[in-house]
């Protein structure tokens, strides 16, 4: 088997492990959301599969009471302080989950076939700069749609090779140009 | 060129010859052939022997109906695929394909014995012939039966080729591209709508393009077509061809099945053989079309004999006549049709044979300006011909009488009974039928989809009606989907509009009870055999289908349900939809096992979830132990040691010195909120309010029924915060069944819940030495028993890194399991490695793990638990909050079955001979002596040989077991019977003083 790098890439979709940041799963009943919000330093998003974001930091809305913050690897601590001082008013659950996934970045043409090759939702329904919890391939992913051909996937860990193996196969089919 | 290849006629290209082999011959198609078309091309209509009597058989249809025409091909090593329909097999370059079901060879076949032996296999012949002597049925019949069982040989290697799956999305899907599909596809397209159009063949076109010379609003039918592929492109559609729907399930799911490279001579680097979609479509339009219906009569399974629109099809698809000289036998409308253009293409009819006597003028004139022979109100009796056809018999129908016959010598014979509308995929969807006695044929009636059936698929005729409902129904698709559409009617000229009569077997001059017709050519049923299972009992058809296994091979009967049908319901004196109708099922074609696995194969077949520490554990020699999902490691042998040396070395390590274990897999949940503990108090049996921050406690998750799901320890981490572990197997579902309680029964609680299996990854250091080889990693914290003492939690450093440190003990040693980020959990287990080293760290697997509790008598959901074990059952009475008002599965402990006498206790086992291991999930009983049937008193849940002890140890639930220490019960083991001895569960360190040093 060749491998994918052989291929002509700038007809092909790049697959690339992002870095570590900062990521958070935050949980909160609906009416907290303005005061949980001004803690982060951002609006949190008020409907599933809406993303806000401000000074690096992003927030999508993953269920009525559920989001995920993302944020530079040094705002961490910061966060957590921001949220702990905000309790009180604002009672939360804040779980730091910045190691509970790998993310993945997949760019180019082809990156919708890519995902269908996976994904059974219509990714191309997901308008850029929303998201969407879904699978991929049998795994839990958080689907982060930046672009037209341009994803952002969060597989837990232990699920990020097989992901990452049924990308790579995917890209090698699209090569194969059937 | 071969005189049957008709130059400048047909889709082919004249110019591009194509060589490939059948039963290691080599001969020459054409580019655009299928393998059907070029065997017919070079005069070849022998293809095959049949299932049952090997009888010589012939390609019968053009579609992936092909009941005869099933061949082996390859296309080298490993590329072998039995039973591929050489009716829809495009030619490539190199094919190879060779007859199935025939030694030693197609033109003589042994097995054709049957054939003479025929009586002895009538219908149901399993169930009689083979009763008597009782005994011959295991080592004789069966055995043969297998043997000769089955058509085409497996595969006998790994097939190479790579599969893919795709989903897709759309607002239109069509599925059939002939004139009604296209139209429908054009319809939806241009009123708005998203479509895909999915044809099973090469190409768009359907029957127009075996019908050339219609003419669609002043375009000749190619025309037309080409016309409408440039349209359909320009309107978005997405075109796929070579692809067949196999199946119509819930809300719009359509499975279609791709054939990507089985057509090209060379195959593209990585590229998969097939590709199955799964297509989501808000609308659905079925333009399948209609399947033709052979006639019965005797002999009409010889090569030779085919579909008259098959024969059209050969003719200006491919350009290929069948034959020099066709007899026509027909009781509908298209074969006249059919028999013009063969003669126009130089092959002689001999006589056109219709079983009507009024039939339309203006067929009968042309066939008279033509000068073909006419037999109408005639039937067909029989054929010639050994390994093809050399003549038919056809009689003079008068009065209702057979009159005599004669024979018309021909080398081909084409047959028309009608045509079928095509429901297998509607029926997938359970839509209703209702019976159109008039057309002899069932149609759509009741939808259970937003689906529109259109043209030939519900029983419309003719290519004006056929375009003008396909446009209707992609009119209505768009109009369902809120577009505002139009549906264009055509102006069709020299169309071929028909009707006709449906048959059972053909009128006969013969006993019908010797006649050979044919009903389903792939599984050798005649009109005899259903008539037979009629006579036998059998009322329905689906009776009759299975007695006679007609419509039960691969093609699932497209061409004898019906037929099958009519001649049960004749002789039942019933109406067809009295008899009723077989359900059709997906697939609608036979697919390939790798187009349903997909990437699915190898190591990519299911998940193979690993720990941050697996990369080391792999580097150092562990064996692996599937755990749901993960992979664990379950030992690490060194040199030559088997497992059970390997455990005895590691778990006296860690009884002895220090041992290091990756228990990362451990499921764990953050509880957090103001009403966590109250949370934790209904949901767990113990009570977790006076629980102080720092601490741990070991708790049991019961069901509804009071029966233990699940446990694990858990520490407080703050007023707020909880930090659960569940059973590594158990994540998933313990996260589940908490979330649901909140949803459902407690959303008035404000706690929240997060897995945080994967944040972690968790070393665990067990032995005397443990807190010697961890005290100098660790920051920020005083471990010192006083300090730290046993079932405490605290956050620290640990080597550098940020940890979460807690004081337990599975092992029943000192012990210490440390978290960090999971992306430092091999960092963390090196350095715990290196400051070890000094004193004989060493890791350990499941397999240790498992034994080291057990000599603890600690549990394992799921081994000693098996859904039915309450905390008493398990000896976990003291877990239970008895003071709590309520918890998950209180109210069921009060049950009387619950806290009756002589529930199964869980205890333990000492075997009077230590060196005898008892196996997991062996019956123990009182008395080995007592008659049979024996009662079973229990069972061993744990079994393992101790190191530690010198001895076997095992856990058994037992009838009132922990009323009976002392007492001998007894076990079968594969060697007899091994007496044991009741006792405690716990074997080792009863005071549990090593855990608190």
């Amino acid at each position: 088997m060749k491998h994918t790098d052989d291929f002509a890439p700038e007809d092909l979709p790049a697959i690339e492990v992002l870095p570590p940041a900062a990521r958070f799963s935050l949980r909160a009943r609906p009416a907290q959301a303005e005061v949980l919000g001004r803690a982060l330093g951002l609006t949190l998003p008020g409907r599933v599969g809406e993303r806000t974001g401000e000074a690096g930091r992003e927030a999508m809305c993953l269920g009525p009471d559920e989001w995920v913050i993302l944020a530079p690897e040094e705002d961490g601590a910061a966060i957590v302080q921001a949220l702990a001082d905000a309790y009180g008013e604002a009672p939360h659950a804040l779980a730091d989950i910045s190691d509970r996934e790998i993310r993945f970045r997949v760019s180019g043409k082809g990156t919708l076939d890519l995902m269908a090759m996976g994904c059974p939702r219509d990714v191309s329904a997901i308008a850029p700069g929303r998201g969407a919890r879904t699978v991929f391939d049998g795994a839990t992913v958080v689907l982060w749609r930046d672009g037209e051909e341009d994803v952002r996937l969060d597989v837990w860990r232990s699920f990020a090779p097989h992901v990452r193996d049924l990308l790579e196969t995917g890209r090698a089919e699209l090569a194969a140009g059937l | 060129m071969s005189r049957f290849r008709v130059t400048g006629k047909g889709r082919v290209d004249h110019h591009a010859p194509v060589r490939f082999t059948f039963d290691g011959k080599s001969f020459f198609g054409l580019r655009g052939d299928t393998l059907a078309s070029a065997l017919l091309a070079n005069g070849v209509h022998l293809v095959g022997r049949s299932f049952k009597y090997h009888r010589p058989r012939g390609i019968v249809t053009a579609g992936s109906e092909e009941p005869n025409a099933l061949v082996g091909t390859s296309r080298g090593r490993g590329r072998f695929e039995p039973n591929t329909r050489a009716t829809l097999q495009e030619l490539r370059s190199g094919l190879v394909a060779e007859s199935q079901n025939r030694l030693p060879s197609l033109k003589f076949d042994v097995g054709a014995i049957n054939d003479a032996l025929s009586p002895l296999f009538s219908a149901g012949f399993y169930y009689k012939t083979f009763m008597w002597p009782k005994g011959f049925w295991d080592k004789v019949y069966e055995p043969v039966i297998r043997a000769a069982a089955g058509l085409g040989r497996a595969p006998e290697t790994t097939d190479p080729d790579r599969y893919a799956s795709r989903h897709a999305h759309t607002d239109v899907l069509v599925i059939g591209a002939g004139p009604a599909g296209i139209a429908a596809a054009l319809a939806a397209a241009k009123a708005g709508a998203k479509v895909v159009l999915a044809e099973e063949t090469a190409e768009i076109g359907g029957a127009l393009l075996s019908d050339p010379e219609v003419v669609i609003d002043g375009a000749k039918a190619w025309n037309w077509i080409a016309a409408r592929a440039a349209d359909l492109a320009e309107s978005g559609v997405r075109v796929m061809t070579r692809t067949t729907a196999i199946g119509y399930y819930h809300q719009n799911m359509i499975g279609l099945a791709e054939r990507l490279t089985d057509h090209l001579d060379s195959v593209p680097e990585n590229a998969p053989r097939e590709r199955l979609w799964r297509i989501r479509a808000r609308h659905v339009v079925l333009a399948q079309g209609a399947i033709e219906k052979p006639l019965v009569f005797h002999g009409n399974d010889r090569p030779g004999v085919m579909l008259a629109g098959a024969a059209q099809t050969y003719l200006h698809r491919f350009g290929v006549r069948v034959g020099d000289s066709a007899a026509v036998v027909t009781s509908h409308d298209s074969a006249w049709h059919a028999a013009f253009d063969l003669q126009d293409a130089g092959t002689g009819i001999a006589v056109i044979v219709d079983t009507r006597t009024d039939v339309r003028e203006d067929l009968v004139a042309e066939a008279e300006r033509r000068g073909i022979r006419l037999r109408l109100g005639h039937t067909a009796t029989g054929t010639d011909g050994r390994l093809r056809v050399s003549a038919l018999r056809i009689n003079p129908l008068r009065d209702g009488s057979v009159g005599n016959g004669t024979k018309v010598f021909c080398d081909c014979v084409l047959m028309c009974g009608g045509w079928t509308p095509s429901l297998h995929l509607f029926s997938h969807t359970k839509g209703t039928l209702k019976w159109d006695a008039e057309n002899t044929a069932f149609l759509p009636d009741r939808k259970s989809e937003a689906v529109e059936i259109a043209g030939a698929g519900r029983g419309l005729w003719g290519y004006g009606a056929a375009l003008d409902d396909g446009a209707k129904a992609g009119a209505l698709a768009a109009e369902a989907l809120g577009l505002s559409a139009a549906a264009p009617t055509h102006d069709v000229r020299q169309d071929r509009p028909g009707t006709g009569t449906a048959h059972e077997e053909l009128p006969t001059d013969h006993d019908r009870g010797h006649t050979r017709a044919f009903v389903d050519f792939q599984n050798d049923v005649t009109a005899k055999d259903i008539r037979l299972a009629v006579r036998e009992g059998m009322r329905s058809i689906e009776h009759v289908k299975r007695y006679t296994t007609t419509g039960m091979a691969t093609d699932q009967g497209k061409l004898s349900n019906i037929n099958g049908l009519l001649i049960a319901s004749n002789a039942l004196g019933k109406e067809p939809p009295k008899v009723g109708l077989t359900t059709f099922r997906p697939p609608y074609t036979p697919t390939t096992f790798g187009t349903f696995a997909g990437y699915h194969r190898g190591a990519h077949f299911e998940v193979t979830r690993k720990t941050p520490i697996d990369s080391w554990a792999a580097e150092n020699g562990a064996v692996w132990e599937p755990v749901g999902q993960w992979r664990r490691a379950r030992y690490f042998p060194q040199g030559s040691e088997d497992m059970d040396d390997a455990v005895a070395r590691e778990c006296r390590a860690v009884r002895e010195g220090v041992g290091l274990f990756d228990a990362s897999t451990l499921g764990k949940i953050e509880v957090t909120g103001p009403d966590a503990a109250e949370f934790m108090n209904r949901m767990y049996t113990n009570p977790w309010t006076k629980l102080a921050p720092g601490k741990l406690r070991y708790g049991v998750l019961l069901g509804e029924d009071g029966f233990i799901r699940d446990d694990g320890v858990i520490g407080r981490i703050s007023d707020h915060r909880f930090h659960v572990t569940t059973t590594t197997g158990g994540a998933a579902r313990v996260l589940n069944m908490m979330e649901d309680y909140l949803q459902t029964e407690w959303p008035d609680l404000d706690v929240w819940l997060t897995s945080t299996t994967e944040q972690w990854a968790v070393a665990a250091l067990n032995g005397p030495k443990a807190r010697t080889v961890l005290d100098g990693l660790v920051e920020g914290l005083d471990i010192s028993n006083e300090a730290f003492p046993m079932m405490s939690v605290a956050d620290c450093t640990v080597a550098g890194i940020p940890a979460r440190l807690f004081r337990l003990s599975f092992t029943g040693e000192l012990g210490y399991e440390i978290n960090v980020p999971a992306r430092h959990g091999r960092a963390l287990w090196e350095a715990l490695m290196e400051a070890g080293k000094a004193h004989g760290i060493t890791p350990y697997g499941t397999e240790t793990m498992h034994v080291l509790r057990a000599e603890k008598g600690f549990i394992i959901v799921g081994q000693d638990t098996d859904g039915t074990v309450t905390p008493d059952d398990a000896g976990l009475d003291w877990a239970i909050g008895k003071a709590k008002p309520d918890f998950v599965g209180k109210r069921s402990l009060a049950r009387p079955d619950l806290v009756a006498q002589g529930r199964r206790q869980l205890v333990g086992l000492l075997t009077q001979d230590g060196k005898v291991r008892l196996d997991e999930g062996a019956q123990i009983v009182d008395d080995p002596n007592q008659p049979t049937p024996m009662k079973m008193i229990g069972h061993v849940t744990s079994s393992y040989h101790s190191a530690t002890l010198g001895r076997s140890i095992a856990m058994a639930v037992i009838e009132n077991g922990r009323a009976r220490m002392g007492e001998t019960v007894h076990v079968p083991t594969g060697k007899g019977v091994e007496a044991a001895v009741i006792a405690s569960a716990v074997f080792y360190d009863p005071e549990g003083g090593r855990a608190k040093l």
